[in-house]
């Protein structure tokens, strides 16, 4: 249990000792009464019939406690009298106690930090950069899981629920003040005091890049968010012009959420728009070609002299460098090679930024035939990344190979090589980064 | 007459619009740019104001029964001499009382006809979750058709009001297209930052509509105006 590895207390409050078998097991103390844990809380997870949670409630005052997430539901939310009579009790009491109620109806804290998770599959790691606050438990959940499995670590994530107590504009004054995060991410539906949720968030992001995911942005959708959360529509304009006037990343979807924040994190800073695209053959050069093009980048020429040193040695049978290029015949495995190119265009003066394809195709059957050769062209990627100012973006497109991929990825993950699973997602992600530090 | 009396008035009389003379009084005063208007209360009233601001001339009705001034034929345009000012009064009064029968007629507003500029609008409507919001859009088909404007919400800084205006699709028509000048994008984005302080200085108003503004490649102009304010 990794919140008792990394030294925490935890205590089991139940009325009937038996009620989780093998509690006492795991070393973990039940007592049957919040009044017999004899020091103050730090947090709290409530999951307890509704008609009880003011009790609780009460006891978790008078201990003393620091806060509480409330994964009960049955509230406002259901819209029955009792719910909406029952979270407004909850309400009076927390702020009459000024107490950090999270939720009701959530799934809780998420800090890897200290142990405590809201899925046992969460990594539990000690240096996240990423804030994550989610209207949904789902999606917060979901973010968790997948952060992690693209290497990014979590500082905090709060799953708000209801947040009736504590609202968006509470986590996000929280988390811009925080000074482990250094990114901030959510997903809204909708939020409850508009020009609070304007300022602060207009606050957080002169301070770190913020990237909301609103849900709820069709009319069919924000019908959902109705009977989801309760979420009154913003008109979707409005919400788009606010979102430009705070300076926020705006995303979709959780993929382009994560694809933002590996960008935000992993990539240096573009300065141009000058992209140099480098694939291993003639239709991905023309495929990596468009997807970047159509998010707004130049694929520009060579300077002169970049072509004079690639023309030293680059196979132009049934291959180009003009840029895209068209490589696999002339790197054929040669890790030397690879960083012979790397480094001449790194060099060149009208490129920005470089995104490189690496083919589950080629690949693969090479790396998997000796492993050792994966490692050397990571270490190739990683090396250049380091040493330029320019930034770096790898594009491994899954194919037939998925399982095989899914295994490996830590790899890039370890040494921190932005990788992308199509040339759509890298270019768009890296747009989103550099515009956001274009407005800056 | 300041913001307190028009809106004082406009209560009494149990309006929640400000009529055009009303509401460009008071955004002239505020510093937005709009075209003189003035209020005739008779036909030698009108003549002689339209003779101070200076041929060719339109003539609107103002009245609070009327919302559509134009269907009601209260709208005369590019009049030229006292003459036909005096007969377009007439015309105006004749017409509108027969198409809203009872109608309240305050009077006439006369002003300058403004040469054609590229049309835009500027707005502002308050929404119910984040309050005063702030809108630019170019006039006519694009923004009744094609919903191309931009939005922000007030108050506004200098940056935001660049961005509404380079953000909107149509953008490459305000540099100039087909020969058409360019728009003077300093003099809009003063417009949008003189309404925006004007809004967020008088909460009580609620919406509000420059439709159309002329943009000329020196400075820009409303020639129409509304204000809508909240209920005592």
């Amino acid at each position: 249990m990794p919140f008792k590895e990394k030294g925490g207390k935890l205590y089991s409050v139940q009325l009937d000792p038996k009620e989780i078998p093998g509690i006492e097991a795991l070393g973990v103390t039940n007592v049957t009464s919040m009044a017999d844990i004899p020091e103050p809380i730090d947090y709290a997870l409530v999951a307890v019939p509704r008609q009880v949670s003011p009790f609780v409630l009460k006891d978790l005052i008078a201990n003393g406690a620091n806060g509480a997430g409330f994964f009960t539901s049955g509230f406002a939310e259901t819209g029955e009298e009792l719910g909406i009579k029952l979270q407004a009790q909850l309400v009076e009491m927390a702020k009459g106690a000024n107490f950090n109620l999270v939720g009701p109806n959530c799934m809780g804290l998420y800090l890897p930090k200290a142990g405590v998770r809201f899925n046992a599959d969460a990594p539990v790691s000690d240096d996240g950069r990423v804030g994550f606050l989610s209207q949904s438990g789902t999606h917060g959940i979901m973010f968790s899981l997948v952060a992690g499995a693209n290497g990014i670590g979590v500082s905090r994530c709060a799953s708000i629920g209801n947040a009736v107590v504590l609202d968006v504009s509470d986590y996000i004054d929280y988390l811009m003040q925080d000074d482990e995060t250094e990114v901030i991410g959510m997903y809204v539906e909708g939020v409850r005091d508009g020009r609070r949720f304007f300022e602060t968030l207009r606050e957080a992001c002169k301070r770190k890049p913020v990237i909301v995911w609103k849900g709820g942005q069709t009319e069919a959708g924000s019908r959902a968010t109705m009977s989801h959360t309760g979420s009154l529509a913003a008109p979707s304009a409005i919400w788009e012009g606010m979102m430009r006037q705070c300076g926020a990343i705006t995303t979709q979807n959780l993929d382009e959420t994560i694809d933002t924040m590996k960008a935000l994190l992993s990539a240096k800073k573009p300065r141009g728009n000058g992209m140099a695209l480098l694939a291993q053959t003639g239709g991905q050069s023309v495929s990596i070609t468009d997807a970047f093009a159509r998010a707004g980048w130049d694929v520009p020429a060579f300077t002169d002299d970049t072509y004079a040193q690639l023309g030293e040695f680059f196979n132009i049978i049934g291959g180009s460098f003009k840029n895209p290029l068209d490589m696999a015949g002339t790197v054929q495995g040669k890790t030397e090679t690879l960083d012979k190119i790397l480094s001449i265009i790194e060099a060149d003066p009208n490129i920005d930024g470089m995104a490189m394809e690496l083919s589950a195709m080629f690949a693969a059957r090479q790396w998997k035939a000796n492993p050792a050769t994966l490692d050397s062209t990571l270490d190739i990627l990683k090396a250049h990344m380091t040493a330029s100012e320019k930034p770096f973006v790898a594009i491994l497109h899954p194919a037939h190979e998925m399982e095989y991929i899914g295994s490996i990825l830590h790899k890039f993950h370890e040494r921190g090589i932005p990788v992308f699973q199509s040339f759509e997602r890298a270019a768009s992600a890296l747009r989103r980064v550099s515009d956001y530090w274009a407005s800056r | 007459m300041t913001f307190e009396a028009v809106l004082a008035q406009a209560r009494a009389e149990g309006r929640t619009l400000l009529n055009e003379v009303e509401a460009k009084q008071l955004l002239r005063d505020a510093g937005v740019p709009v075209t003189n208007t003035t209020l005739a209360t008779s036909r030698a009233e009108a003549q002689a104001q339209a003779e101070a601001a200076g041929y060719p001339v339109v003539l609107k009705v103002v009245s609070p029964d009327i919302a559509h001034k134009s269907d009601a034929g209260g709208v005369k345009l590019n009049l030229k001499s006292q003459d036909e000012v005096g007969a377009a009064y007439d015309a105006i009064l004749e017409s509108c009382l027969k198409h809203v029968p009872g109608a309240k007629i305050t009077g006439v507003a006369v002003q300058h006809m403004a040469p054609q500029g590229t049309e835009v609008i500027v707005g502002m409507t308050t929404d119910p979750q984040f309050g005063p919001v702030m809108m630019f859009g170019l006039g006519g088909i694009m923004v009744e058709v094609l919903k191309d404007v931009s939005f922000r919400l007030v108050p506004l800084e200098e940056k935001d009001a660049t961005q509404m205006i380079d953000e909107i699709k149509g953008r490459p028509i305000l540099a100039g297209v087909r020969g058409q000048p360019a728009a003077d994008i300093g003099a809009l984005k003063t417009a949008i930052l003189k309404v925006a302080e004007f809004v967020e200085k008088h909460p009580e108003v609620k919406e509000l509509d420059l439709n159309p503004v002329f943009a000329y490649p020196d400075g820009a102009i409303a020639v129409d105006a509304r204000i809508v304010v909240a209920e005592a």
